[in-house]
């Protein structure tokens, strides 16, 4: 891991294109602007890996079998028709 | 064109239809192309297959099947990604997460597929708006939203029944 110490104000580059920026501290927490260009994604770290964990377990769809899932998916349906209904 | 999955075998696949994930499913960036494949016309669960992995396919749904008043904010730089110019153009998909035991069906309304259905391309956006979690239960007795009522008995889905 590269360390940097940086006053506030100043910055880091990342690449050509991604510029990070250090605004304000106020108290334990650190404000920061970040430069990217659109197609590079930025997260707060906890929240991507929270969704990147939730779209690995949801590719598994674990147990089910491919003849099952159809069914299981046919419940489903159904149960949420029922609700649609009360609406 | 002709495509082969792990899941469906050999499917036909409209080249027209094909989706560009320009921002790519957070954890599979590497997987550009999908297609929207539906099993069954009269299920809404669809399933959103990879044609770079043929093992890879999502589960997905119409957001608002799950949650009529499901309102997420798009914001200007995901709109300008997607080249999005007026509401019509955009599909929202969420991802879908069946898990066995105990069994569970989420939906993940914190980070829907926004599709420029026109321009056939999507991203993965994750939602600043806190209230829409992660795992969105349409389950009997898990999470902590309040789940359809329904009979989770039929839906069960235990080692001994496969």
């Amino acid at each position: 891991m590269l360390i940097l110490t940086r006053k506030l104000g100043e910055s880091i580059t990342i690449g050509d294109d991604i510029k990070i920026i250090f605004l304000e501290t106020k108290g334990k927490q650190v404000k920061l602007g970040i430069e990217a260009p659109a197609h590079i994604a930025v997260h707060r770290e906890e929240i991507y890996q929270l969704i990147r964990e939730q779209n690995i377990q949801a590719v598994k769809v674990d147990c089910i079998e491919k003849e099952t899932l159809p069914d299981i998916l046919a419940g489903l349906r159904n149960l949420l028709l029922k609700d649609q209904r009360k609406l | 064109m002709n495509v082969v999955t792990a899941r469906f075998g050999e499917i036909n696949v409209d080249e027209s239809k094909v989706i560009n994930m320009r921002g790519g499913i957070i954890g599979f960036e590497h997987l550009k192309k999908y297609i929207l494949h539906i099993q069954d016309e009269k299920n809404p669960f669809w399933w959103f297959q990879s044609l770079d992995d043929d093992k890879v396919a999502f589960v997905v749904i119409n957001p608002f099947v799950a949650k009529a008043d499901y309102e997420p904010v798009i914001d200007d730089n995901d709109s300008k990604f997607l080249e999005i110019e007026n509401a019509e153009q955009v599909v929202l998909l969420t991802i879908v997460t069946i898990l066995k035991n105990p069994f569970s069906v989420s939906v993940n309304l914190r980070a829907p597929i926004v599709i420029n259905a026109e321009k056939r391309i999507a991203k993965q956006i994750i939602l600043e708006d806190q209230t829409y979690p992660v795992k969105y239960y349409l389950t009997v007795g898990s999470g902590d939203n309040a789940a359809a009522t329904g009979d989770s008995e039929r839906n069960k889905c235990d080692a001994a029944s496969l």
